[in-house]
């Protein structure tokens, strides 16, 4: 015994633990795997990952603060574009800042009108059980199923031809958005609905309270981190809007940002790093609202465990 | 953890006697309340009467309540006791109106509620889940329902000081319930239900989610309540020895039905059948024929195997085939030279030392294993395993039990048996 504990072994590493080295049916002249060690592969892969997607648009962000009209050469830095004197930067040119403020109308009037309607939708399907809910619950994925521009062109048909006392334009850009992003607050309020369950508004009834006080004293309060969460999403989501928008908008005054970027960019309308700028407010709104809507949603739900996760997953609407 | 342990240590002290101390002290701040509080409820000594008339519940294809008809007194501890799926939980539901009968009448003090929603019926629910509110802390979610009352604020206030003292609660009131443990939810719930002093209060297994020495405290503690407040429990659980002996009486129930309904000592000493002995305990349960119905003897000749046997209690004048039941502390054995009335021979196949006694495991020569329970003199036992013995059946506690007629079948074809 004592001399076979001896034999050196040299294909297994002194730091391995003893079971990991008795595996059976291993060849002698292979180098055991160590299961602690660093996974290189992948963490390279998430860095070169990370600096793909990050480096083209922290370029973009940084030349909108270049001293001069060029989108790749490095003049120095200011803030011309943003609000210079001349009518090139966001705010003297009435094109640029109007633009600013139609996406923040859109993305505004389409959440209000977004989040109740999906509330309503998805306690609507959670309550009512039969095979049309069914169907309508299918209906409630629709825009993750549907193209994005099929059904702006056919928003586009429907204005245009049958519904023509709406007007292209912000009423129809809103109409569109609503269709669009309702998907959002009645998957993410349904889920919510559903881990919650009956129990609670059983037991305010229970209490004394009727149908429509226990919704609103019981189910609104817990409901209100998925409807919150929602509106982040819908509110991001109109932010980042091209295909819809673009479609139903009618004359410059109702393009939002996205649009105004996408018809300036190849034309020599108006100058690059204005609209790098432009893209640059875009992409802090959508950071702000996201920033805000994460810390707002962690607080409303400290009383939970796992408040973070939830978070995420609810945010993604899992 | 540690609070759910100081909790279990504090219902444990209220057993020997800090409960009666609390007990007391509750007791007089509830007279008071009484007096003061009558305009809230007039409550006389005669409310919380619950009749059921065949009361029925179907989900699709699935029966859950299947005619119900049962009766609890104002003031009783009843429980429903019955295996997973039997229809507890849908017959309390029923009664509080979270579901809507088929068929049948909910009367609550001779009133017929069965079409009143939830909200209107004077019944409280502690949910097995407890279902407290987890955004308000615990004297929000005591005061949810006083909202609903008209109560003034300093009265609100008052109530719910009063109801967590009497759960023994008191200094929790700002806490929410995640940072409470299981019993300590339990307490807030109950707190939640009496608080509102309901004339009926429905438990659906309340103590489900307890560990058991916790369980075996806050039984203790229900029960003290239950008979301080005089308030009707109509308690579901599925643990028999928590029915037995918490209830004034109790119900078995299988597959939506009522097999038997009695005091707890009449259901276990009587079970009505083969299903309610087994469900009730250890039974020893036989199979056997009935040769010769009862007579004048007032005996019933079965045949067991090729032995002949008296057995004196159940249903006598059965013919045919039969269960036999006998309990474990009933059955005798004594030297294999014995012979005689109502003894068969076996063979002790295995002993089990239980402290106070002795569970011995005997094969008898008609080839059934029966339970012995010997209880624990001091003195070593003489048997050994494999050591052949003479069991004792005594006739006056061998049971014949219908075979697998359910009872609600034998209701609707009386010409079975
Ligand atoms: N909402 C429902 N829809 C369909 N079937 C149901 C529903 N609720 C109960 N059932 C069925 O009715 C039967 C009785 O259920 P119930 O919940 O009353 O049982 P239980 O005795 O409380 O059981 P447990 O001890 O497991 O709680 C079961 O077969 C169950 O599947
Ligand atoms: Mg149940």
């Amino acid at each position: 015994m004592a001399v076979i504990a001896e034999k050196p072994r040299p294909a297994a590493p002194m730091h391995l633990p003893g079971a990991q080295r008795e595996r059976a049916g291993w060849p002698k002249f292979l180098p055991r795997p160590n299961p602690w060690r660093r996974a290189w592969f992948l963490e390279s892969f998430t860095w070169l990952y990370l600096i793909w997607s990050i480096v083209p648009v922290a370029l973009a962000v940084l030349f909108s603060f270049n001293n001069g009209k060029s989108q790749s050469s490095w003049q120095g830095f200011s803030l011309q574009w943003y609000v210079g004197k001349g009518d090139t930067s966001v705010l003297h040119n009435p094109e640029l800042h109007h633009a600013v403020i139609q996406t923040l109308v859109l993305a505004g009037l389409t959440t209000v009108i977004t989040v109740p309607l999906g509330v309503a939708f998805a306690i609507g399907i959670d309550r009512w059980r039969s095979r049309t809910a069914a169907g309508l619950s299918f209906v409630m994925i629709f825009s993750f199923v549907v193209p994005e521009l099929l059904l702006a062109v056919a928003l586009f048909f429907v204005v245009t031809q049958l519904l023509r006392f709406i007007p292209l334009g912000t009423y129809a850009e809103v109409a569109g958005l609503v269709v669009w992003n309702l998907s959002w607050p009645a998957i993410v309020v349904r889920a919510r609905l559903v881990t919650i369950g009956r129990v609670y508004e059983e037991a305010a009834a229970d209490l004394g309270a009727s149908r429509i006080r226990a919704m609103w004293r019981v189910l609104a309060p817990m409901l209100m981190p998925a409807i919150f969460a929602s509106a982040v999403l819908v509110f991001a989501g109109v932010i980042d809007d091209f295909v819809i928008v673009e479609q139903l908008s009618s004359t410059a005054n109702t393009q939002p940002m996205s649009v105004l970027i996408y018809s300036n960019v190849h034309s020599a309308g108006l100058p690059g790093p204005a609209l790098n700028a432009l893209a640059t407010i875009m992409l802090g709104f959508s950071l702000i609202v996201a920033v805000l809507g994460l810390l707002v949603y962690r607080f409303m739900t400290r009383q939970e465990r796992h408040g973070s996760t939830e978070a995420l997953t609810s945010i993604a609407g899992m | 953890m540690g609070a759910g342990e100081a909790g279990g240590g504090k219902a444990g002290d209220g057993k020997a006697g800090g409960g009666e101390v609390g007990a007391g002290e509750a007791g007089d701040g509830n007279g008071t309340t009484d007096r003061s509080g009558m305009t809230d409820r007039n409550r006389d000594a005669k409310s919380g009467h619950i009749e059921l008339a065949s009361l029925t519940k179907r989900f699709g294809d699935v029966v859950a309540v299947a005619g119900i008809s049962l009766e609890v007194a104002a003031g009783e501890f009843f429980s429903l006791l019955g295996p997973s799926g039997c229809g507890k939980t849908t017959t309390l539901r029923l009664v509080a109106g979270f579901e809507r009968p088929d068929a049948g009448r909910i009367l609550i003090d001779g009133r017929d509620v069965a079409t009143l929603p939830p909200h209107k019926r004077d019944v409280n629910t502690v949910f097995q889940s407890y279902a407290l509110f987890p955004f308000l802390n615990v004297a929000e979610n005591v005061a949810f329902g006083l909202r609903y009352r008209s109560v003034s604020k300093a009265d609100s206030a008052r109530r719910v000081a009063e109801a967590l003292e009497l759960v023994q609660l008191a200094g929790y009131e700002k806490r929410r319930p995640g940072q409470l443990s299981g019993g300590q939810q339990q307490r807030v719930a109950l707190a939640r239900a009496l608080v509102l002093r309901p004339s009926v209060l429905l438990l659906d297994e309340p103590l489900g989610a307890l560990d058991a020495k916790l369980r075996r405290a806050l039984q203790v503690e229900l029960k003290t309540l239950q008979e301080h407040l005089g308030i009707t429990f109509l308690y579901v659980t599925h643990d028999q020895e928590e029915a037995l002996t918490m209830s004034d009486r109790l119900a078995v129930m299988s597959g939506g039905q009522i097999a038997q309904l009695g005091a707890p000592r009449e259901v276990y000493e009587e079970p009505v059948d083969a299903y309610v002995a087994e469900f009730l305990g250890v039974s020893n349960l036989m199979d056997a024929t009935a040769t010769r119905p009862a007579g004048a003897t007032e005996v019933c000749h079965v045949r067991l195997g090729e032995f002949d046997l008296e057995a004196g209690c159940g249903r006598i004048d059965s013919t045919g085939a039969v269960k036999l039941a006998i309990r474990p502390e009933r059955v005798e054995l004594g030297a294999y030279e014995l012979t005689g009335g109502n003894r068969v021979p076996g063979m002790v196949e295995r002993l089990v030392f239980l402290g106070s006694a002795t569970q011995i495991f005997v094969h008898l020569a008609p080839g059934v294993t029966l339970q012995a329970l010997v209880r624990n003199d001091g003195r070593a036992l003489p048997w050994s395993q494999g050591s052949p013995v003479s069991v004792a059946l005594p006739a006056d506690a061998l049971r014949v039990l219908a075979t697998e007629v359910p009872a609600f079948e034998e209701a609707l074809a009386p010409a079975v048996g």
